[in-house]
């Protein structure tokens, strides 16, 4: 240890240390220790002259080691750390005594304030002493980037990606893209046609030279880390030529199999070979093989036979793909409370009850009825209820408000109003969540323009459907705790927002955890909301939490921010230094560790029977450090010994006396 | 009763949460008792039992470990380890006959500069109540003597219970 100068540099802070700790009497006492050639103390430390004072001493005392006693090293211990890199000094072989926020600001007594100060010192320098030089690898990463997706944020991501030098790998599930909202008829606020707003968009993802879709297409498994990962998708076989169809429907109306159609919400039904809505993007037909009577060992070549094109390829087989990229985009939208869990609600039994979803589909132009807003008898409905907070805000099932089912409810009673001008509109809600700019407005406008009746009722389950001669009843509890009811021709329902039914799926491919109601947890609710525990996959739009379509395109476009500005192609990405190590000749083989990694950063030699580090995945929490039996581990820069000296130094330190 | 003696604190704090916590009680001038020593670890995860006891061996009355709240931790879940954990060096302190109250375990967010203040002065006035450890040179020297054999027995037959390895590998940590 003879090698071992330490200088110990003591920061007046202003008066903000000066006048709360005796700093000459520290400084004293910090000569006195192991090691120290140096200890002085300093106006203001972090300012210009302060630093460069210290680059200078530290050389003219040829010190190897620095202590610094000053403010929390949250505040500057990356400040200080360039300056020993400066002066030419591992940035590892520093440490930080929090004299300020831990002793000068919370003590008022000054000996006290003092004793405590020189314990810090003490602590620091014979931390120091143990430190070790640490290097900070850089490792070279991928510019591609795999979303999964292809709802508003996973588009709004992609094409904020894309660009020279990087590619964007669009990984959909259905055989189209533009997720749900390309099947709504009008958006909120501005009630302009979906279609319009948003097709010029699919075109630019469809024909963008660094996009690259896979439709039918679900991630099955992922390698690897920020940077490099490999994700593994399987795609389905589409059986129709990409390159040569062109979505005549010419193999539709020969199809001889009928099947509920789910893109309509189960409203009609397609064929086993079909294009999902009219106006679906890509413009392809699709045969889906759970349906098609090939598949069920029937001889059945209709569609073949009917294709101008030679486009339909019976051979065509499911396809692994391997996609690598630095780093991934989880955008997998959203699903409705499945409504036939709360029976209350009638929903599934008796007719002319719709969901949201549902009723999106009646009303657009597209849709099973083209747009026709009918009951299943094909009359016009005289009476509509819309009933607000179907499952949410309520402990039963969900307790979260999904935040923009008032707005479009108002949407639909407009577009009821458009349709029906004399029909009675009747709405039954709790509160009214109109957030932004926009909604409140809106909702006044449309209020007063279409009549609607507003009810507001005790809670969200004050509500029960039951059957009336073939119609829905609503028996409600009003405000007041009055049993009302009242018989509509339909009731729409907003079902609570909820995360997508293979959401927790993905979670565990990613080791994202779920939380409540099925949305991937963000690393950080205010701060990080579309980034995730794990280094370089980010979360967007409605898989995080309900949202606005403005606020998923938001999403989408902020988690593209995050990897242009951290993967830069030609750019290397800095590893965390302060990871953990196996020393192998220790370790037992005894595979604790293992399971208690949160990043799975630990892999186990098989042949030597010991355990090892994975440094690119490794966060240096020190988990498993904690944990090894044999003491086999050690925690870079937290390691055993460092912390030894902390805690021996802390605990036997008076500051008058020592106990020991 | 008045009593006078400063009992000495150890604090492990975890850099992400509980640190910060501490820090916001200064930046907001919040005075308490100077008992407190910490040490910066980076999650409550990596608090090692035999941290708690060398603190215990080495001097100090008592051990704080602060952590992030459960749902918090930086690193998804190192303080639910660290609370398995606590619950079991609580159930060895009594072998050692040091008091269960001279450690707590506690969850403090960035911003709960307030709890932070009253956890650490509930615990000086705790430990204060108790007392030294170190007079009572009993449980010490046991811990002294202990230390390497008992402990790491103990320690290493309870993670055990935790985890059910494999008797291969139970071999071959005996053989060592
Ligand atoms: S980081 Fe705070 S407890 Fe894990």
């Amino acid at each position: 240890m003879s090698t071992v100068r330490i200088g110990v540099f003591i920061c007046e802070c202003g008066p903000n240390i000066k006048n709360a700790v005796d700093l000459d009497g520290l400084s004293r006492f910090a000569r006195g220790l192991d090691n120290v050639v140096v200890a002085e103390r300093f106006a203001l430390l972090c300012s210009l002259e302060g630093k460069d004072t210290l680059a200078k001493e530290i050389q003219r005392h040829r010190l190897t080691r620095v202590v610094i006693a000053a403010c929390s090293p949250k505040e500057h211990e990356h400040t200080f750390k360039q300056v020993m890199a400066q002066a030419g000094l591992n940035s590892f072989l520093l440490q930080i005594a929090n004299i300020r926020e831990q002793c000068a600001w919370v003590i008022s007594d000054k000996t006290r304030a003092t004793q405590k100060a020189q314990a810090i010192l003490e602590a620091a320098v014979n931390r120091v002493a143990r430190h070790e030089p640490l290097e900070i690898r850089e490792i070279a990463c991928l510019p591609d980037v795999v979303v999964v997706g292809a709802g508003m944020a996973g588009i709004s991501a992609a094409l904020t990606l894309a660009q020279k030098d990087r590619k964007v790998h669009l990984v959909e599930k259905a055989p189209c893209i533009g997720g749900k909202v390309a099947r709504y008829e009008d958006l909120f606020p501005n009630l302009e046609c979906a279609s319009c707003v948003l097709d010029p968009l699919l075109d630019a993802v469809l024909h963008h030279p660094n996009i690259q879709l896979w439709t039918l297409s679900e991630v099955k498994n992922v390698l690897g880390y920020f940077g490099n990962y490999t994700v593994e998708i399987i795609t389905k076989a589409r059986h129709v030529d990409l390159q040569t169809c062109i979505g005549c429907g010419a193999c539709v109306e020969v199809c001889p199999v009928s099947v509920q159609n789910e893109y309509n919400e189960g409203l009609d039904t397609r064929k086993a070979v079909y294009l999902p809505y009219p106006g679906a993007l890509p413009n392809l037909a699709a045969i889906d093989e759970t349906h098609c009577l090939r598949w069920q060992s029937q001889d059945c070549e209709s569609c073949q036979q009917a294709c101008p094109f030679g486009s339909i390829d019976y051979q065509e087989t499911d396809r692994n793909m391997s996609l690598k990229a630095g780093a991934v985009v989880i955008a997998t939208g959203f699903d409705l409370f499945d409504v036939t869990k709360a029976p209350q609600y009638g929903y599934g039994k008796i007719d002319n009850i719709y969901t949201a979803l549902e009723f999106e589909r009646l009303v657009n132009a597209n849709g099973p009825t083209q747009g026709k807003l009918i009951l299943k008898d094909g009359r016009v409905p005289e009476s509509i209820v819309l009933i607000h907070c179907v499952g949410s805000r309520t402990p039963r099932y969900h307790q979260h408000c999904s935040g923009v089912c008032c707005s479009y409810l108002f949407k639909f009673a407009h577009q009821i109003r458009k349709k029906i001008p004399d029909a009675t509109i009747t709405s039954l809600y709790t509160d009214m969540c109109l957030p932004g700019k926009e909604a409140q407005p809106f909702s006044d406008k449309i209020a007063q323009k279409t009549g609607l009746k507003k009810i507001r009722i005790k809670d969200p389950a004050a509500v029960t459907i039951t059957q009336d001669h073939g119609r829905p009843r609503v028996t409600y509890t009003d405000a007041c705790d009055a049993s009302k009811s009242v018989v509509a021709d339909m009731v729409v329902l907003a079902p609570a927002i909820t995360g997508t039914k293979d959401a927790s799926s993905l979670g565990t491919l990613f080791d994202i955890p779920l939380g409540g109601s099925g949305f991937f947890v963000e690393e950080q609710t205010s701060l990080a909301p579309v980034s995730t525990p794990i280094e370089g996959v980010f979360v967007a739009g409605c898989a995080q939490g309900p949202k606005e379509i403005q606020a998923a395109v938001s999403q989408g476009q902020a988690a593209a921010g995050k990897i242009l500005s951290q993967l830069v192609p030609g750019q290397k990405r800095a590893l965390e230094a302060m990871t953990a190590a196996v020393d192998t000749e220790l370790c037992s083989g005894c595979k604790i560790c293992l399971g208690l990694c949160p990043y799975k950063a630990i892999v186990f030699d098989d042949t030597q029977q010991v355990a090892g580090i994975e440094e690119v995945l490794c966060r240096g929490c020190g988990i498993c450090a904690a944990t090894c039996p044999s003491g086999a581990i050690s925690a870079r820069h937290f390691t055993d010994a460092q912390l030894g000296a902390e805690i021996e130094s802390l605990a036997r330190h008076t500051g008058r006396e020592n106990r020991s | 009763m008045t009593n006078d003696f400063e009992p000495i604190i150890v604090g492990f704090l975890c850099n992400w949460c509980s640190y910060e916590g501490a820090d916001a009680a200064g930046r907001a001038r919040q005075c308490y008792p100077s008992n407190l020593r910490v040490i910066r670890v980076m999650c409550s995860g990596r608090v090692d039992p035999q941290f708690v006891f060398q603190a215990f061996k080495q001097g100090a009355d008592g051990v704080l470990i602060l952590g992030c709240h459960p749902g918090d931790c930086h690193y998804k879940d190192g303080n639910r380890q660290a609370l398995k954990r606590y619950t079991l060096i609580k159930s060895m302190l009594d072998a050692f006959g040091i008091e269960q109250d001279r450690l707590r375990l506690d969850w403090i967010s960035a911003a709960e500069q307030e709890k932070f203040v009253q956890v650490v002065s509930e615990m000086t006035e705790r430990v204060r109540q108790l007392g030294p450890l170190m007079p009572r040179a009993n449980p010490l020297k046991k811990l002294d003597s202990n230390r390497s054999t008992r402990i790491e027995n103990d320690m290493r037959f309870l993670q055990r219970k935790h985890k059910k390895i494999s008797t291969k590998a139970r071999k071959i940590e005996s053989t060592k």
